[in-house]
């Protein structure tokens, strides 16, 4: 039987491919390469799946496919003398089913886009392809990738893609300075992942995630005493594991938009809507959370990372969801809903719920690509009108997107039975049984479960003034009809968002006791394939976390997690249904009074952002006058005085041989003086 | 730093040592200042011969034969282990008086390449000369001296091979006897020479008093117990000094160098700036290692030689760089440049400390910077020769523009220019690189950061030429400018090559030299 395994590299490839094809070739193709694009990520799919299917049948893989540096040790350096630098695959449960995720999606936006982008009659398609596939395939290189560095290297490539999809339409104002927004912030984090990536270097010597002797491990063993790892300073194993866990977090952070550098993803809005479901569902900023994941046995070592990830996903997640009330235009509400629930995946993550994460990874993969497709079908209606205000009644003119838009905004809203609800309200409780002996965590859940009502409210705030009432202008009323190519995606997308809940019911499992529902738990605990030190309970076993129960027991303990936070999702949809369900809808802000205005400008964060912006330039231009002035004083300095130095010696250098005479006898005369008296020759 | 000897040429290195099956007699070692010697009489009986051939083609092609047999047995010596204590040790000849080893090899290696490259480019600089036999038996003879010169090991040889070297060079500058600067410069040099002469073989003879012997060992052992001689032996080592000076063209006897290769014919401007320094490095690291205890515990003389030697290279590099920098013509703050490169090698005796672990290391660095130096100084005075052909200008503006007509010749001068400033990746780089590496371990930094500044304001300099060679709009000199000589052409681009094919082979170039020179310090 053929491996899968061999043809990991392929479903990175297929996409690159398909990127030079329309690169190359785009002019001349039909669609301008758009089926390129869609062969390669549908041929990336299936060897997913393939690949998904032999992990279950008990495979794993890692390997090493390309050593670029290899050195025996640096003379002089510090920390481990050898390192290699190394490019490899791993496939284990996550990334087999990461990768299944990232095709799929890329393989529905790629038809999406179809009619997004060639039926609008869009210009400069095979650049457009061309972004999409390097982005598909960078992501994936990412997600495959066996070690840090290589990780790191993919999740530049995927920063760039982004640069350039989100600032497709480059003729207009808005995408460059928006594309130049998401590159500078990303970049900003990610400069403290690359010096994470070298603290890893030196600290452990290698930055492979899988193996015995992959940092994670070493990390462990050094904590328990047993590896001698290089620290700064004398610093304790412990504190200098959690600067480099830190450092590291700083480039998810920045990917995955969590405060204080999520100012990025609503401006990227701006980027075709295609685009905008690629980046929120499965690439850009899912890279974020798929590190932090990646590497989790090496986070889970240290207590104040955790509670630091986790506190920043809880308040993150009620941050964007409040930021998201009042916005007018359907794509802006959906990105500050990106924001905040990768803030739910954060705060999982902080609070031990390893599997819980990549649950919600999963069924936000699907409900956002869902919601953002969904989004791009109602502005191809609305002949690219975006704001709610101007659209109404359209649920009767475009039943599909209705009704696949309407699961996508119930999974999002985590109603009862649809994904989103299983994920967010395994997270909640994660959280809420870690969080009872640890108080800030406590917070940090506090902080998730009011985000639950505030999502609801604005989901269908956003579902009702879109899609309910009466049209409000003539194009809701008469809106442009859409085609197969925009249908099929959503209802594929549409039937994931209500059943892909059903891989993984823990609830049901803990209160009927069933056993085997919780496919995923069992997938992500090596049950099937996979590394035994990259398993769900070798984490829960290095965690510092212990479970507390309220009420006397799990079950009741579910129980009420899961009703409480039904009931406040419940609570926002409702209210939500009785503000915006009506034929005349009204803004019905005025009542937040000066919050309202808070709200609408997102908190001052962009004018703060600006304002410290504002303190670097004065920094920098103060850094420019130290350079000016003192840096480059002295090197003139120097060379003036070298200049009138040299004009001394040249003077020095008359050309007459008797003077020349004279100075080397004086010269031989004066050194002889001089050792003589310090060598005592002359007593 | 272990001698490492490649097992795959042992037979070989089995031939002119004295173990094996059928070693070659012991004479042999001499060989490749023996070809140098007989190239050179072979051009004095071809000149006799055919005294009015008015082509110096088969001329050059002697000396070339001559100089390539002399690199390609230093060569084959070098990578065969020939002197070396892998092979049982240095050959000694002629009562100790000459002693081939690993140091005495390299240079020999470095002198033949750059006689090589100057012999080649000459046939092009002095083809409508009306005698350019001598011209070739000068230096080929010469190039005999100094490897004669980094063999010597007793101060009379020394001194013999000194003068062997000085002679001819006298000569060779003032050889275009229409030329007003080339004679004059000529005559300095001699009158300069001569006084340093004196002053060195003074301080042999004081050397002589106080030990008795003139052989180096014996002077070692002598040095042990020096009485109530200390100070005389200390006054003569300072003499000897002096002398090593003007062979380096190092302070505080520097002055001749800018007048001497401004004013000679570039070729051998390039052939004193880089063999004859070389040599005279040569001889200074054996003489103080071998005889006057450098790199060991601190003699009765009660001096620590090394630290003359720091103070003199940190002058010497500070002066020979501050004065390039205010130079107007090209040749000129070549001159200078190569006083401070001088001061750079300075270091590899400058950087030794009694006992040192890296004393084997910089020494080794600083001969790998002589040989680097050897080709990128050379082609660099070889272009100015060219140039100097064509009659366009001296001064940097003179040189504006001139890669729009000589793109190949200017592209190799950028190497050149670059890699004498130290810049990655060509071989000027890495030399310098091991040196200031050895000097820091060695406990030397800031001798390092004196000579990383000094780099670092030769830049300005060296790329003054770059950006009038490419930069600068050309102007009507350049119309000058009608001629291909093949000769000469080749030859700046060899060095070129060489100069950056040392990227891959530094290795071997820099193990060979730390194996010699940690040889010495045994």
């Amino acid at each position: 039987m053929v491996d899968a395994f061999a043809y990991v590299p392929a479903i990175v490839a297929l996409p690159f491919v398909s990127f030079l094809v329309a690169l190359a070739f785009g002019k001349y193709l039909p669609k301008g390469g758009a089926f390129g694009g869609i062969a390669a990520t549908a041929g990336s799919f299936l060897l997913s799946l393939w690949v998904l299917a032999t992990v279950a049948a008990g495979g794993q893989h890692v390997e090493t496919l390309y050593t670029w540096v290899s050195t025996d040790g640096i003379a002089g350096g510090i920390g481990p003398q050898e390192i290699e630098l190394t490019f490899g695959v791993l496939i284990d449960p996550l990334s087999a089913l990461m990768l299944v995720i990232v095709t799929l999606i890329a393989m529905l936006v790629h038809v999406f886009s179809l009619g997004y982008m060639n039926d609008e009659g869009e210009p400069d398609l095979p650049r457009y392809y061309a972004g999409l596939g390097l982005f598909t395939a960078s992501m994936l290189g990412f997600v495959v990738a066996d070690n840090l560095l290589m990780a790191f290297m993919f999740f530049e490539l995927v920063g760039l893609c982004s640069y350039l999809l989100i600032g497709f339409h480059f003729r207009e104002p808005g995408p460059p300075s928006a594309a130049k927004k998401a590159f500078l912030v990303t970049r900003f984090g990610d400069y403290f992942f690359l010096v994470g990536v070298v603290a890893v270097f030196a600290t452990f010597g290698t930055a492979s995630f899988a193996g015995s002797e992959s940092f994670p491990v070493l990390a462990e063993h050094a904590l328990a005493g047993e590896f001698d790892a290089w620290t700064p300073f004398g610093l304790e194993a412990g504190t200098w594991f959690t600067a480099v866990g830190l450092l590291v977090l700083g480039g998810a952070i920045g990917k995955s938009a969590q405060f204080p550098l999520h100012t990025w993803l609503p401006d990227a809005m701006e980027g075709p809507t295609p685009v905008s479901a690629l980046i929120h569902a499965a690439t850009m900023v899912a890279a974020g959370v798929y590190l932090v994941a990646r590497m989790y046995g090496f986070y889970v070592l240290t207590p104040t990372t955790m509670a630091i990830i986790a506190f920043v996903g809880g308040f993150t997640a009620l941050f964007a969801a409040t930021m998201g009330l009042v916005k007018d235009e359907l794509k802006q509400v959906l990105a500050y809903s990106t924001i905040s629930q990768y803030g739910y995946m954060m705060l999982a993550l902080g609070a031990g719920g390893y599997v819980a994460a990549v649950f919600h990874l999963m069924t936000h993969a699907f409900f956002k690509a869902l919601l953002f497709l969904g989004a791009g079908a109602v502005i191809i209606a609305m002949h690219h009108e975006e704001n709610m205000w101007e659209m109404g009644g359209l649920k009767e003119k475009l039943p599909v997107t209705y009704w696949t838009f309407l699961a996508g905004s119930l999974a999002l809203a985590g109603i009862f039975p649809f994904a989103g609800f299983w994920s967010k309200d395994e997270i909640l409780y994660e959280a809420l049984v870690h969080g009872l002996n640890e108080p800030l965590l406590l917070g940090a859940w506090a902080m998730g479960l009011l985000a639950v009502p505030v999502t609801a409210f604005y989901t269908f705030r956003m579902v009702f003034l879109t899609f309910h009432g009466e049209p409000r202008t003539d194009v809701a009323r008469d809106p442009h009809p859409v085609r197969w190519n925009v249908k099929g995606p959503l209802t594929v997308l549409g039937v994931l968002a209500v059943v892909a809940g059903t891989v993984n019911m823990v609830p049901v499992q803990k209160v009927l006791g069933i056993e085997g529902i919780d496919l995923l738990h069992l997938w992500l605990d090596g049950h099937y394939g996979g590394f035994s030190e990259l398993t769900s309970h070798h984490y829960a076993e290095l965690g510092p976390y212990s479970s507390g129960y309220i009420a006397g027991g799990e079950v009741p303990t579910v129980l009420i997690g899961a009703g409480v936070s039904l009931a406040l999702a419940l609570g926002g949809l409702g209210l939500a249904w009785k503000l915006y369900n009506v034929a005349e809808p009204a803004e019905h802000t005025a009542a937040l009074g000066g919050v309202k205005t808070v709200l609408y400008n997102n908190y001052y964060q962009d004018e703060l952002q600006v304002r410290l912006a504002g303190v670097t330039a004065g920094v920098a231009s103060a850094a420019d006058t130290f350079d000016q002035g003192v840096i480059d004083g002295v090197v003139n300095g120097v060379s003036s005085v070298s200049l009138v130095s040299g004009d001394r010696i040249r003077r020095v250098q008359t050309g007459v041989v008797t003077h020349y005479a004279a100075l080397l006898t004086l010269g031989v005369t004066g050194l002889i003086l001089v050792l003589g008296v310090l060598g005592g020759w002359f007593l | 730093m272990s001698v490492q000897q490649p097992s795959t040429v042992e037979p070989l290195a089995a031939l002119p040592a004295q173990t094996g099956a059928a070693p070659l007699p012991e004479w042999t070692a001499l060989g490749p200042v023996l070809a140098l010697v007989a190239a050179g009489l072979l051009l004095l009986l071809w000149d006799t011969v055919f005294p009015n051939r008015r082509t110096n083609t088969e001329l050059s092609v002697i000396a070339a034969v001559g100089s390539l047999a002399a690199l390609a047995l230093s060569g084959w010596y070098l990578a065969a282990g020939t002197g070396r204590p892998a092979t049982g040790g240095a050959i000694t000849l002629f009562a100790e008086a000459i002693t081939i080893d690993g140091l005495a090899l390299f240079f020999t290696a470095i002198v033949a390449s750059v006689t090589t490259l100057v012999v080649v480019a000459s046939r092009d600089y002095l083809t409508d000369h009306e005698t350019p036999g001598e011209f070739y038996s000068l230096v080929v003879l010469a190039a005999a001296g100094m490897a004669l010169l980094a063999s010597a090991s007793s101060l009379a040889t020394i001194f013999v091979a000194l003068e062997m070297v000085s002679l001819p060079s006298y000569a060779l500058v003032a050889y275009l006897k229409e030329n007003r600067g080339s004679v004059e410069a000529g005559l300095k040099y001699f009158l300069v020479g001569a006084v340093s002469s004196a002053i060195f073989v003074f301080g042999i003879s004081l050397v002589y008093a106080a030990t008795g012997s003139l052989l180096l060992s014996d002077v070692a052992a002598a040095f042990g117990d020096l009485g109530d001689l200390a100070g005389v032996a200390g006054v003569g080592v300072v003499m000897m000094i002096a002398g090593f000076a003007f062979k380096t063209a190092s302070v505080p006897v520097h002055f001749w160098a800018p007048e001497v290769y401004e004013g000679a014919p570039a070729p051998v401007s390039a052939f004193l700036s880089s063999a004859s320094k070389a040599a005279g490095f040569a001889v200074a690291f054996r003489v103080f290692t071998e005889a006057f205890h450098l790199g060991g515990e601190v003699t009765a003389v009660g001096i620590d030689w090394a630290l003359v030697f720091a103070v003199l290279a940190v002058v010497t590099m500070t002066l020979g760089n501050f004065a390039a920098a205010v130079q107007t013509e090209v040749k000129r703050m070549l001159a200078y440049s190569s006083i401070g490169h001088a001061g750079y090698a300075l270091i590899g005796l400058a950087a030794i400390s009694a006992g040192g672990s890296h004393n084997g290391a910089v020494m080794g660095a600083s001969m790998a910077h002589l040989f680097v130096y050897g080709f990128m100084n050379t082609g660099a005075f070889l272009f100015i020769a060219m140039v100097e052909r064509w009659g366009v200008g001296r001064t940097f503006e003179d040189y504006a523009g001139l890669g729009t007509v000589a793109p190949m010749a200017s592209v190799a001068m950028t190497v050149f220019m670059f890699s004498l400033a130290g810049l990655p990746p060509f071989g000027g780089f890495f030399s310098k690189y091991f040196l200031f590496a050895g000097a820091v371990f060695n406990g030397f930094w800031w001798l390092a950061a004196v000579g990383a500044l000094n780099s670092v304001l030769s830049l300005y300099y060296y790329s003054r030429v770059v950006k009038a060679i490419w930069i600068e709009d050309p102007t009507d000199a350049l119309a000058a400018v009608d001629s291909r000589p093949t000769a000469l052409y080749g030859a700046v681009i060899v060095a070129a090559v060489a100069t950056v094919v040392v990227l891959p082979g530094f290795g071997p170039v820099i193990e060979t030299a730390e194996a010699a020179a940690t040889a010495l310090f045994g």
